[in-house]
């Protein structure tokens, strides 16, 4: 009996945090607005040090590379922008309950309200920084195209978003109990950035060692913006990688949280 | 009909020795084949609750009593699904509203208004329900053209007035209150008074923990004294009070 209560209130949990989406919406909001409280451009700061970032180190890398900058700015701002999303959602994942703790701790909320709210604040950045994105699309319209490959973003978005969702329950479980592994999580994301085609392209890769980006599967989740923003498609054995990642997530997470998640207020 | 029925329920805190707690020595236990550090494995448990068994039902306004650390936070928290029970089970029907810490969820940073809006939409609601609460929690807050402040420019007085009128603007059917009572000047003490009266009036159950045993004498028609974690009694307010008294005449 005490097994089917437990399932039944998992699975409460769980459709109440989509119900909720008033509470962590406002609440990820209330997060972007709090950082730029007293300053005047306000949360297009992010644009702008985006922007700083890709314009700067595209003219860089591209010379460093000897690629030539058409092919260049379109292909480093579209992987920086999708890049910066993931990699934010995950380090910010690992805190999830340790953030929310004091809340946690006075009013019962879904659990899943405040991964929610972990990731729909990064999505909302990236709705900022996506318009860096713009006058690239301009200068460079020859490489970087709007067509029908375009309209993906948006079931894309969905998808990462579903992904965010599975492993976050699973990184901000793993990491409200073992507080190591924070730090643990944030340096691999701090290696998984240069060993991901982000700045270098993967055809600079000798071919020998072309498994390696095969069995990265960050590089498919940055895929998942990169070419839709530039008008390519995906191919289908990155579709592939993305339905095993995403079906394992979902296995895993569905594992523990029916396993662990009356024991989270417990360790933070 | 709202009730909370608690059946042999346990709240069971594990405390994770600094060295338990770290991956390392997950490792190095398992690398040692588990006995070096077996004793660092082995957690130490703080029992908060111990089978609990309490039946409230509707129309019952229950006061908990006992000193420091007697468990009766843990059982509010209990009660509001905040701890889910180690051991044992808790039915509850009805929708509950804890008063638990007023203060929680004030952001210091935004203004009067926001954090009314911010609450408002915690408890649920929409923001035309939160628009018609704003003026009545204006005016029973005193507070004026300051709540358009941020609330780190309030006196501590200010922000106690603030959370307790955000915190009283709920329509409860079970209401658990965490001792809210004891700061704000006189004038505002009584109002804080009368507001709690017409929300304990509101409710169908309320459980009201308090080391103001007046006012528990006054509000509850019952009560639970609770001692190491234990339910020790559960029964008429008086009664209750009576033992309660009798077990730490200081009180």
């Amino acid at each position: 009996m005490k097994t089917s209560m437990n399932r039944n209130k998992t699975i409460a949990d769980l459709l109440s945090g989509f119900q909720n989406w008033r509470i962590w919406l406002m609440l990820a909001y209330q997060d972007i607005k709090l950082r730029y409280r007293r300053s005047k451009l306000g949360p297009f700061w992010l644009t702008l040090s985006m922007a700083v970032t890709v314009y700067s180190m595209g003219f860089l890398y591209a010379h460093l590379f000897k690629i030539d900058l058409q092919a260049y700015y379109p292909f480093l701002t579209t992987g920086m922008i999708a890049w910066t999303m993931i990699s934010t959602i995950i380090n910010d994942l690992a805190e999830t309950f340790t953030e929310s703790a004091g809340t946690i701790k006075q009013i019962k909320l879904p659990y899943t309200t405040y991964v929610h709210r972990v990731i729909s604040r990064n999505f909302i950045i990236f709705f900022h920084n996506i318009v860096v994105y713009i006058p690239i699309l301009i200068l460079f319209h020859e490489v970087a195209k709007i067509n029908m490959h375009t309209l993906m973003i948006i079931p894309n978005l969905l998808l990462l978003y579903l992904n965010g969702l599975s492993y976050g329950v699973v990184i901000a479980l793993i990491c409200a109990r073992y507080p190591d592994m924070i730090q643990i999580v944030k340096s691999i994301v701090q290696v998984i950035f240069f060993m991901t085609p982000i700045l270098w392209s993967p055809s600079i890769l000798p071919a020998k060692y072309a498994f390696f980006i095969l069995l990265n599967p960050f590089y498919c989740f940055v895929q998942l913006i990169r070419a839709p923003l530039m008008g390519q498609s995906i191919a289908l054995s990155e579709w592939g990688i993305l339905a095993f990642v995403t079906a394992l997530g979902l296995t895993f997470a569905s594992y523990l949280f029916l396993k662990y998640r009356a024991r989270i207020v417990y360790w933070i | 009909m709202a009730h909370i029925r608690i059946k042999n329920a346990s709240v069971e805190f594990p405390i994770y020795h600094a060295n338990a707690r770290s991956i390392k020595n997950q490792f190095i236990r398992i690398s040692t084949g588990g006995k070096v550090m077996s004793d660092a494995s082995q957690h130490l448990v703080v029992k908060a609750l111990d089978n609990i068994s309490v039946n409230i039902e509707h129309g019952d306004r229950v006061g908990l009593v006992g000193h420091n650390g007697a468990g009766k936070s843990t059982l509010l928290k209990l009660m509001a699904d905040i701890y889910e029970p180690t051991r044992g089970t808790i039915d509850r029907d009805g929708k509950v509203s804890p008063l638990l810490n007023i203060m929680q969820g004030i952001e210091t940073e935004s203004t009067g208004y926001e954090n009314i809006v911010m609450r408002g939409i915690c408890l649920g609601l929409t923001r035309k329900q939160i628009k018609a609460k704003v003026d009545e929690i204006a005016e029973f807050t005193g507070l004026g053209s300051y709540l358009a402040m941020p609330t780190r420019t309030y006196s501590s007085g200010m922000q106690i007035r603030l959370a307790f009128g955000i915190a009283t603007s709920i329509e409860p059917e079970i209401l658990l209150i965490d001792e809210v009572f004891g700061a704000g000047d006189a004038d505002f003490m009584q109002k804080a008074r009368n507001k709690m009266v017409e929300l304990l009036s509101q409710s169908s159950i309320v459980v009201f923990a308090s080391h103001a045993n007046d006012l528990i004498a006054e509000f509850c028609n019952k009560a639970i004294l609770m001692d190491g974690g234990k339910v020790i009694a559960f029964g008429k307010v008086n009664e209750i009070l009576e033992l309660y008294q009798k077990q730490h005449p200081h009180n």
